[in-house]
């Protein structure tokens, strides 16, 4: 007995076989005395590149532990399944049972899109709030601040300078390039 | 003599103690693939011989399930 981790990839008009799909072989494997110990379905995500013309796939991941024979089975299925476009079986050495970092980067970067969108929303009635008490106002500093943001631009700058904070490490290596080939 | 102040090179694996690069952490292995999708060497990104052979194969992994591209020039 093995640990393994399969990944594969299922036709994304296919889809709605997948549960069918995860069904059997997690049959397959306590048919043969295996186990399965995390089992992940990322659902349909964009390729980084076209397969077989197609630009979207099914992805599921699954953690088994099994003998060779199971496995061999696993496989075949695999090969003469024509939804199943592409699969990649590595070794591993021992359970891996927490969530993955694919499916952990999703719910992180929806989370954010729903932190950014609510932000939006509660500037923009601030905005509007500030706006009504503004118009009694001569000089109102919300109102100056926004005017100088459309003739400077302040705000792509400001944008640049948090994204900056990520993507520290690549200029830096870019860098590196240009004075090791001088 | 241009000289430039040069920054020191430091492996991020090695500094947090990496177990073992994992083929799913897309973030980690984009900022070791160059914008044309090649792995960037080890002498300039400075990651340290083991990890770079993890992060080689991390890379090829990823790559071959479609989660980050071969090149930048797919025909799409």
């Amino acid at each position: 007995m093995r640990h393994y981790e399969v990944v594969f990839l299922v036709h994304p008009d296919q889809s709605e076989q997948v549960p069918g799909m995860i069904d059997r072989y997690t049959q397959l494997m306590s048919d043969n005395g295996g186990k399965v110990h995390r089992m992940e379905d990322w659902g349909r995500r964009q390729l980084a590149y076209p397969i077989n013309k197609i630009h979207k796939a099914h992805y599921v991941l699954m953690n088994v532990e099994c003998g060779g024979e199971t496995l061999e089975e696993l496989t075949t299925l695999f090969r003469f399944n024509d939804a199943v476009l592409r699969n990649l079986v590595i070794k591993c050495k021992d359970a891996i049972t927490e969530e993955s970092l694919i499916l952990q980067g999703e719910r992180e970067s929806k989370e954010r899109k729903d932190r950014a969108e609510q932000r939006r929303k509660m500037e923009e009635e601030a905005a509007a709030v500030a706006a009504a008490e503004g118009g009694t106002d001569d000089v109102d500093p919300a109102s100056l601040e926004e005017s100088a943001g459309i003739e400077e631009a302040a705000t792509p700058i400001e944008e640049a300078d948090t994204s900056g904070e990520v993507t520290d490490e690549a200029p830096a290596a870019d860098e590196d390039a240009e004075t090791e080939e001088g | 003599m241009a000289r430039y102040f040069r920054r020191r090179k430091f492996c991020k694996f090695t500094a947090e103690g990496t177990k073992e690069i994992d083929y799913k952490d897309l973030e980690t292995l984009k900022a070791y693939v160059s914008e044309t999708g090649k792995i960037v060497p080890s002498r300039i990104t400075g990651t340290k011989a083991r990890y770079q052979r993890q992060l080689a194969t991390a890379i090829k992994r990823a790559r071959y399930l479609s989660l980050i591209p071969y090149t930048d020039s797919h025909q799409v």
